[in-house]
């Protein structure tokens, strides 16, 4: 039995490899990882001058281009630039993998529950999955945090996730509906198996290729989500994201005068959401190898 | 059941969730922790003065009252007043919402056809090198952050090289000298170009991810086989039988996208400065107009919900199986 | 008479990861005109791949590697897709199994068989349709039911519609892929007699392929046994049922009840039929045979008329 385990594992560990999507995907991934983890050694180098939030280079004057001091340069107040940019990866990292992580457990448990138990408990889970998604998504993320007032990056993650976990839970909803029909349900039903056994033993393990794919997915959505909110002014003030790097320089009219501060942030943005796709769509050709060259 | 019941159940259920999501967003503007008039209550004022306000907006009657009359209002088009300039809400979005239903329509009509076009294609040469290339470039540029392409494209082609206005939907000083008619299409083209390229850039990828996926599921399908046996010519069986099955999702994928649409339309208006419902409801969320923004987040939810009833329709007229 | 289809030594492999697995080895036979070969074998044993081979529809990672398929005296296998385009329906044509999904869903079910007319001849949409509604009657469907849509026919009547057409351009071959095969039983007899008749009728040329060699008995009139990749018997249905002489067939045979025949006991063909990926060498029966020997583990039997028109791949027999 446990080397059937192994043998498994070996094998999905063997078709992740065999991936091109999910190698580059992985590869951005760990470059951002890397920015995330040198983020405090660069500021804490100098806190005063090189805090993403707080620290002003006194000799800077305005915002001034890549220098050996400021390799990205400055913003319009002499803040380090590129301590920004590394503290955005933190923050895209964290709330990207947290809303996902949510989203996806709030989905996966709701589609378990609606498709297995049918009926009234179906009926209510769905309409109100039905609801959410007919909300347009960042229209309802601005004015929720425009009521709110102040933000923070607890309310954007909770908010985020309250708009993303309808998706996922429809998707695993059906394959729960066509898994319940299957004879090992049915035989262990009948042997007398506890409903909550029957879930999370024999049908949670069946739609986990399913999570794991909305699992990767959902950091994309949540990052550029977040971003476009950071960007429109709804972003949370005590933190410097990328999103919000990218507001400053638009609206401090910087934006043609300093391609230095407009590029690297919304770069970042680009690529950090597609390598989570990346390995998504990896993760979708291996569940569904249709998809592949036959 | 007959296509008009089927019309009709649908109908209904689109009238209920409206109800629901109006509800919604009813409470969400009461439970508001301030007080949603008290930045325009100044310590100055006078009691009367600050009462008329809150008689203005209804605040002194009881929940249910305020509900009663928040449908009335809404039916009779009245959503108040803006706090800014007084001017009426509804006429601020009618003018918003055709200026937005006019780009977005144009760039989602676009992106459609060239992602429809280009993913049957590809799908149809799968495996090749063109094939890896435009799913690379598609997925690039769907996972691509919206605002960024926008001010890239500005900076580019309308600060270096001249050739886009700079932003915003008309330039006044044309209209003001009472142009011809083709003169002011001209420049209303003039200042959408930018936007809609972006757009469609953004989108066209997504669509066509969507178009390939479907036809790569439709070729495996054995009325394949029968067309190639048939002895129909590889056109007519990339076209009418393999594209015309595929295309069902995506009709389905349609009242998402619209979601998605909304979304996109609300980040490339700001960058932009297209006068359109997204710019709108961002400025006045940030200026705390609730009335406007109670407004304009009711129309875009009302839109949705048309566009969603539309896709099912068209769903039902494509698909002679589909049960209703 | 003339020869139909000619097969000479026709070899076929699928590419996979692991390697080429050979569906079709060596395969030689002779169909004539107006005659009707069933061609019966276990699932796996390359007979629909053979079928698909006579219509070049095969995947992607198909080859074929070796041999000649001679289609009224024309080599078809160096012919290119478009040359093949012509030939498809209006040289040969194709029954497809009517639980498989072989009518496209969003169209009306005459308008298939109109489009299949109109792409071979120069007909008008009008004198097509006419067409169609005398082959509806042919196989004995209501011609109102053209402008269905193929989920509102019944299994059985998809069925009919589907063998209308494959009669649509008069071909002058017709290959049945186990036309019956998930109907219920009733409605198998009644397609199995509509066949049979219609080939009465128009003298049509086909073969019929099936895993069930009581179907093929009440169709046909010559019999190809296969087994993994080879055909090890073709004859004539009575000769092959007077007188089996290979061990395949001759379990095959034991392992269908006989109503005329004495009651006997029915006995499954023991064993598993071959990997393909790595064939036994010798004769790749030998390891189920019964009456194998030394030779047969290491050379594989020869395809001889051992009688007049009677073909046999064993050594025990020759």
């Amino acid at each position: 039995m446990k080397k059937k385990k192994w043998k498994l594992i070996r094998q999905i560990w063997d078709l992740i490899r065999g991936s091109t999507f999910i190698k580059l995907g992985v590869s951005i991934i760990i470059i951002f990882g890397i920015m995330a983890v040198f983020s405090p050694i660069w500021v804490n180098r100098n806190p005063e001058i090189y805090d993403p939030i707080i620290g002003v280079d006194p000799d800077v004057h305005g915002s001034e281009g890549p220098s050996l001091k400021h390799p990205l340069g400055t913003d319009y107040i002499g803040k380090d630039l590129f301590s920004q940019l590394l503290r955005g990866s933190q923050i895209a990292f964290i709330l990207g993998i947290m809303v996902s992580v949510l989203s996806t457990t709030i989905g996966t448990i709701v589609g378990l529950v609606a498709g297995y138990y049918g009926r009234i408990v179906d009926i209510i889970l769905m309409r109100l999955a039905d609801i959410i998604l007919t909300l347009p998504r960042l229209p309802l993320l601005i004015v929720i945090s425009g009521i709110f007032g102040t933000q923070s990056n607890w309310i954007i993650l909770l908010i985020l996730s309250f708009t993303f976990w309808p998706t996922i839970s429809r998707v695993i909803r059906s394959q729960t509906l066509s898994l319940r029909e299957r004879p090992f349900i049915e035989s262990a039903k009948v042997s007398g198996v506890g409903n909550r056994r029957i879930i999370l033993r024999h049908l949670a393990p069946n739609v986990l290729p399913i999570t794991f794919y909305y699992l990767t997915v959902t950091v994309t959505g949540a990052i550029l989500v977040e971003a476009g909110l950071s960007f429109l002014g709804f972003g949370d003030p005590s933190n410097m994201s990328w999103g919000m790097m990218l507001k400053w320089c638009f609206t401090t009219g910087y934006v043609f005068k300093a391609p230095y501060w407009m590029i690297p942030p919304g770069l970042c943005i680009s690529a950090l959401a597609f390598s989570f796709y990346l390995i998504g769509v990896g993760l979708e050709e291996i569940v569904n190898p249709r998809l592949k060259k036959r | 059941m007959s296509m008009e019941r089927y019309i009709l159940s649908r109908v209904i259920q689109i009238i209920i969730i409206f109800f629901i999501v109006m509800s919604i967003i009813f409470l969400l503007f009461r439970v508001i922790p301030s007080d949603p008039t008290s930045f325009l209550l100044t310590p100055s004022m006078t009691a009367e003065a600050k009462e008329a306000i809150r008689e203005q907006f209804g605040l002194n009657e009881p929940i249910i009252t305020q509900y009663y009359l928040y449908f009335k209002n809404f039916f009779h088009g009245n959503f108040g007043n803006s706090f800014y300039g007084g001017r009426s809400v509804m006429n601020i979005i009618k003018e918003r919402m055709l200026n937005s239903i006019f780009l977005v329509t144009t760039a989602v009509i676009l992106s459609y056809i060239i992602g429809i076009t280009v993913g049957k294609a590809i799908a149809w040469k799968r495996g090749s090198k063109t094939e890896k290339f435009f799913v690379g470039l598609g997925l690039w540029f769907y996972t691509m952050f919206t605002p960024w392409l926008g001010i890239l494209f500005l900076w580019i082609f309308a600060f270096k090289l001249h050739l886009f206005p700079l932003g915003g939907m008309i330039t006044s000083e044309v209209w003001i000298a009472n142009p011809s008619l083709i003169e002011k299409i001209c420049d209303l083209i003039h200042h959408l170009i930018l936007p809609l390229i972006t757009y469609v850039v953004l989108w066209f990828g997504g669509y066509m991810l969507l178009m390939r996926n479907s036809m790569l599921e439709t070729l495996r399908e054995d009325y394949i086989i029968t067309a190639r046996a048939k002895g129909l010519k590889e056109k007519d069986i990339r076209d009418k039988h393999a594209a015309r099955n595929a295309l069902l999702p995506i009709v389905t994928a349609f009242a998402i996208s619209i979601s998605f649409s909304i979304t996109g339309a609300v980040l490339i208006e700001t960058v932009f400065s297209w006068p359109g419902i997204g710019r709108t409801i961002v400025e006045a969320t940030l200026r705390q107009d609730y009335p406007l923004v109670q407004g304009a987040f009711a129309i875009i939810t009302i839109v949705v919900l048309i566009a969603n009833f539309m896709a099912d329709i068209a769903y039902a007229y494509l698909d002679p199986r589909i049960s209703y | 008479m003339d020869t139909i289809l000619e097969i000479e030594e026709l070899e076929m492999s699928y590419q996979t990861i692991k390697g080429f697995v050979s569906a079709v080895d060596n395969v030689s036979f002779k169909i004539m005109k107006g005659e009707s070969m069933g061609l019966v074998g276990e699932s796996g044993c390359g007979k629909t791949s053979l079928g698909m081979c006579i219509m070049k529809l095969l995947p992607e990672n198909a080859r074929i590697m070796n041999g000649k398929i001679l289609f009224d005296g024309e080599d078809i296998v160096p012919k290119t897709e478009e040359e093949m385009r012509k030939i498809r329906w209006k040289g040969v044509s194709m029954i497809f199994q009517a639980a498989m999904n072989a009518l496209n869903p969003v169209y009306r079910v005459g308008d298939q068989i109109i489009e299949a007319i109109q792409t071979h001849d120069n007909i008008s949409k009008e004198e097509a349709r006419e067409k169609v509604e005398k082959l509806y009657e042919l196989v004995g469907l209501s011609p109102e039911r053209m402008k269905n849509y193929p989920h509102e026919y019944s299994g059985g009547m998809r069925q009919r519609a589907i063998i209308a057409m494959a009669l649509a351009c008069d071909p002058k071959f017709i290959i049945a892929d186990e036309p019956t095969t998930a109907l219920d039983v009733i409605v198998q007899d009644q397609i199995i007699d509509e066949i049979v008749n219609l080939q009465k009728k128009l003298n049509m040329t086909m073969m019929y392929i099936s895993h069930d060699i009581s179907v093929i008995a009440e169709t046909c009139n010559k019999i190809g046994v296969m087994y993994a990749g080879n055909i090890v018997e073709y004859t004539y249905t009575s000769t092959l049922f007077d007188n089996p002489l290979h061990p395949y067939t001759k379990a095959l045979m034991s392992s269908f009840p006989s109503i005329e025949g004495p009651k006997k006991e029915l006995k499954p063909v023991p064993g598993e039929p071959p990997n393909l990926l790595n064939p036994p060498e010798g004769c790749r029966f030998y390891p189920r045979c019964s009456y194998a020997e030394e030779i047969c583990k290491k050379e594989n039997p020869e395809f001889v008329e051992i009688e007049k028109d009677h073909f046999l791949a064993c050594h025990k027999v020759i």
